[in-house]
């Protein structure tokens, strides 16, 4: 088995991943016939480097795990470990055995592992991708830094970092899943901080694919420009309900803290979500339109199967401000009485963070799209009437909000004063606070710039009207 | 295993590394999560592997593997040195570091507790989780969803660099929460949350005051009271801020402008300013992996990812800032100690700068003295979470509060905002109480570079404190 994950490679990885599943199955069911099994298989090659003020970190390596799921009628057990040789998995297997055989409680939501389906597709990638190796990711990095530092002598800290994914999922079931599904990207980015005095103002820029390979060109300067640009902030002085505007790196985050949370499985079926009895209402403007997308090629969650090898599929959330669906994987969406909308994830978000194997499913977002409006930027501007501001980042605390009450306060350091439809400079930091939902009602115009974003969603810029502002 | 870990150090040296870290974790953990009546979560994690830094010329390469074959161990110790080629070429800040005497590791390095987790079978721990439910829906009203939650990391840490040292000893930090949501006549959701961890056993949790019962109660209680909870206005207002908050205040704003790797590259705002006054006399924040766990909670920290010995650091001494936390590197690069703060979360991480036990030493107030010196404001209490930008801007939520007036709490207040620049706050502190809590715990834990949930330790007494931004909603 050694040998065999040393040579893995990206052509036969889905081959070489259900052998792992199969073979584990096979001990599974010798080990206890009358216990249902579910093996999880994670392997990810990955490398980064970053420079940081001229500081070099760079790390290469293989990310593989796997986990385990046991279940006797409604007796669940998890279990998971590194590594994914046989005696790994084989641990995991015992591990999850264990507890189903030693305690006697019960999960009574819990109708069985998932039902085998035709799997769907794998996203597209690009094989110039494997042959990145540590010399280009660190040189493309400095090309950024270079590029930001030439732009404006008040760029004055810039970092700057590149990273190369690939790798896969396996899984298999004793209902007969034997699923197996491939991904990649490649991603960079620059962050600056421009300083005046003891002013620093910062903002960052990035590009991320994973069917061709990053461009770096540009993106310090864009970088550099705007962090340049909101030095000389004032004080907006004043506590008062206006619009505000929510540009890409802004908006994707609003929706994936509020809707991106709130129409999954869990706090729907637990009655926490603020939107679990208003399927078929209208939540939003209805200009809105919110898919959650697990099919489409270039989308970054994109797999042919999801977290439990349930065929990852398209669903339309918000249709032109009614709310159409929610997400569920199969356990929550057995206990909605739906078929699951193949949302399960291991790890949440659609990239799972470092270890994902080492989070039992749960349900979340793939690829959030929301559907861009008709107006440009400038134009959005145009349609503040008094007072507005303009959110250039992502602020901080967004993604620390409460689902259950969709309240939320945050600060956006990145910001910009907008007065009667112009661009008056930028401002020290605001704090920015309403509720989601009214938000979404409140939401008058939609642009048309969508961006793909890190955070896991393409978004265009978003203008609220009455969310307060303090600062 | 000190072998491979040797033979590791070898393949890095041999190929014209200067130095070579090579570490071994064998980490257990085990979740329960009971949401209602529902076992959402009984889990097991096995993380085991190993993480290997060469360093050339003052740059460091990483790589890890999970595979305990000798030849997969050794091929992360050429990778390791391959990145750290690579990059020493395109550096051009690089922290060199002395080669030192060997750190041998003892058995007292060894926190004992009285009754460790593996020595008690699931069916404990699930009554455990059962009890704080129970007890929670006695005492709380209107209740929408109960969720109680335990659990525990423990296992082996080991660890050999050039130096030759030979580090082995166990980690263990467990943790007993409970939350709990209610809802208003209005339809409004309003939560609550209560619960203990640390370096402790599970003897702790049969003690007078954190009893399982108990931490249910007291998140029960507290929703119930958040049912009549009004908004925090939105302004400026004098306030007192409860322990844990104080704890992450600590932590999330100040702690991380203190880690070197941020000083080193100029951007912490607290980069060059050792020597001067950022705060009034009241500000004093340590940083410690030994904490007195009996008498004031908090994480058992002996060594660092990088085998250096935890420290008891004095960051800000009455104001004045007077160390920051390093790795080996950076504190050669700025002239300072070692500090013990070179932390991984696991062996698929590099160690970095990061913090153990963060807080603010304790002043000579009683809670009284404090909310009469506050006069009218907010008393602000614990947190969801906060979040801070590199010019020491932060957010930060109270999950709740009260309003006070003239000394006298009024009415209790729902979760707030507060915000403001760590600079300011710190010029702001007018006093603090006398006692000092650290928490800690294995839910929550710090995020840094992707590498997240940290364990950490973090408190302190409660602060006075000047004006305080609380967000909200505006009237106008």
């Amino acid at each position: 088995m050694a040998r065999r994950m040393i040579m893995m490679e990206y052509d036969n990885l889905n081959d070489e991943l259900l052998s792992v599943t199969d073979t584990s199955l096979k001990y599974a069911k010798a080990l206890d016939s009358s216990a249902e099994f579910e093996i999880f298989i994670h392997y990810e090659s990955s490398s980064e480097a970053e420079i940081d003020q001229g500081v070099v970190t760079a790390k290469d390596g293989v990310v593989a795990g796997n986990a385990v799921r046991a279940a006797k009628g409604q007796r669940v057990g998890f279990a998971c470990a590194s590594g994914i040789d046989l005696d790994r998995v084989k641990l995991s297997t015992r591990e999850a055995l264990s507890i189903i055989n030693t305690i006697s409680v019960e999960d009574d939501r819990f109708k069985g592992f998932c039902e085998p389906r035709k799997p769907g597709r794998e996203g597209v990638f690009t094989k110039e991708i494997l042959e990145l190796g540590t010399d280009d990711l660190i040189e493309h990095s400095l090309q950024m830094v270079e590029e930001a530092r030439e732009t404006d002598p008040k760029a004055k800290i810039v970092n700057a970092g590149c990273s190369a994914s690939w790798g896969g999922i396996a899984l298999g079931n004793t209902l007969g899943i034997q699923a197996a599904s491939r991904t990649g990207m490649n991603s960079c980015y620059v962050y600056v901080i421009a300083m005046d005095g003891e002013e620093r103002k910062s903002s960052f820029d990035f590009d991320v694919s994973r069917e061709r390979l990053f461009e770096t060109a540009g993106l310090g300067e864009r970088a550099a420009k705007d962090a340049v640009r909101l030095l000389g902030a004032k004080k907006i002085d004043t506590t008062a309900k206006m619009p505000t505007i929510w540009t890409p790196k802004a908006s994707a985050p609003y929706v994936l803290s509020s809707i991106g949370k709130s129409v999954t499985g869990q706090p729907v079926v637990e009655g926490i979500s603020p939107l679990c009895d208003m399927l078929g209402d209208t939540i939003a403007s209805s200009g809105l339109t919110i898919v959650d997308d697990g099919q489409n090629p270039k989308g970054l969650g994109t797999h042919a199967v999801d977290g439990e090898g349930h065929p990852q599929q398209r669903n339309v959330i918000v249709d032109k401000g009614v709310l159409k669906s929610f997400l569920f994987d199969s356990y929550y969406g057995r206990a909605f009485n739906v078929e699951s909308t193949g949302n399960c994830s291991r790890g949440g978000g659609p990239f799972g963070g470092p270890t994902p194997y080492e989070s039992s499913p749960s349900v979340s977002t793939k690829w959030l799209e929301i559907e861009q409006g008709k107006k440009g930027i400038d134009d959005l501007v145009a349609e503040v009437d008094g007072k507005g501001v303009m959110i250039m980042d992502m602020p901080l605390g967004i993604f620390h909000t409460n689902v259950s009450t969709g309240e939320f306060s945050v600060v956006a350091n990145s910001v910009l004063l907008i007065e009667n439809g112009e661009i008056k400079g930028s401002l020290e930091p605001v704090s920015i606070a309403g509720q989601f939902y009214e938000g979404f009602k409140n939401l008058l115009h939609i642009g048309s710039d969508v961006t793909l974003t890190p955070y896991g969603a393409q978004a265009p810029s978003l203008l609220f009207d009455d969310f307060s502002v303090t600062g | 295993m000190f072998d491979l870990l040797q033979k590791c150090v070898r393949v890095g040296e041999d190929l014209g590394a200067d130095f070579v870290e090579a570490r071994y974790d064998d980490l257990t953990l085990r979740t329960l999560q009971r949401t209602d009546d529902i076992w959402k979560d009984i889990q097991v994690k096995s993380r085991m592997g190993f993480g290997i830094t060469c360093y050339v010329d003052g740059v460091s390469g990483f790589s890890f593997t999970a595979s305990s074959a000798s030849k997969d161990v050794k091929m992360a110790a050429e990778k390791a040195f391959k990145m750290a080629k690579a990059s020493s070429k395109a550096a051009t800040l690089k922290l060199p570091f002395e080669r030192g005497s060997p750190v041998k590791s003892k058995k007292s390095d060894t926190l004992p507790v009285k009754v460790h987790p593996r020595d008690k079978d699931l069916g404990h721990k699930t009554d455990m989780v059962n009890r704080v439910v129970e007890s929670a829906r006695e005492h709380g009203a209107n209740i929408r969803n109960i969720r109680g939650l335990y659990g525990e990391l423990y296992g082996k840490k080991m660890f050999t660099n050039s130096d030759a040292s030979e580090i082995d000893w166990e980690f263990l930090v467990t943790g007993l929460r409970c939350y709990v949501t209610s809802k208003t006549d209005s339809g409004a959701l309003v939560f609550a949350v209560e619960g203990h961890g640390g370096t402790i056993g599970l003897d702790f949790f049969e003690s007078k005051g954190t009893t399982p019962e108990e931490v249910g109660e007291s998140a029960g209680a507290k929703a119930k009271e958040q049912l009549k909870a009004k908004a925090c206005p939105a302004g400026q207002f004098r306030s007192l801020i409860e322990n844990r908050l104080v704890g992450v205040l600590a932590h999330e704003s100040f702690g991380h402008l203190s880690e070197a790797d941020f000083i080193v590259t100029g951007g912490s705002p607290l980069a060059g300013k050792i020597g001067e006054r950022l705060g009034t006399e009241h500000a004093t924040i340590i940083d410690g992996g030994y904490p007195d766990i009996k008498k004031t909670g908090g994480l058992w920290f002996p060594f660092d990812d990088q085998g250096i010995a935890g420290g008891q650091t004095v960051v800000l001494d009455k104001g004045v800032l007077v160390h920051y936390l390093h790795n080996r590197g950076t504190a050669k690069k700025l002239g300072q100690e070692p500090t013990g703060n070179s932390r991984a979360v696991s062996f698929v991480f590099p160690p970095i700068p990061r913090m153990t036990n963060t807080y603010f030493t304790l002043g000579t107030l009683t809670e009284e003295e404090a909310l009469e010196q506050l006069g009218t404001g907010v008393y602000a209490i614990q947190t969801s979470g906060g979040q801070v930008d590199a010019d020491g801007s932060f957010l930060f939520k109270a999950i709740r509060g009260y309003w006070v007036e003239r000394g006298e709490i009024k009415h209790p207040l729902r979760e707030v905002a507060l915000s403001g620049n760590i600079l300011d706050f710190l010029g702001k502190i007018e006093g603090a109480t006398k006692e000092l809590r650290l928490y800690s715990g294995y839910f929550g834990g710090c995020g840094k570079g992707g590498q997240s949930p940290l364990p950490v330790g973090f408190g302190g007494p409660k602060l006075l404190v000047g004006d305080v931004t609380f967000g909200g909603q505006a009237n106008g």
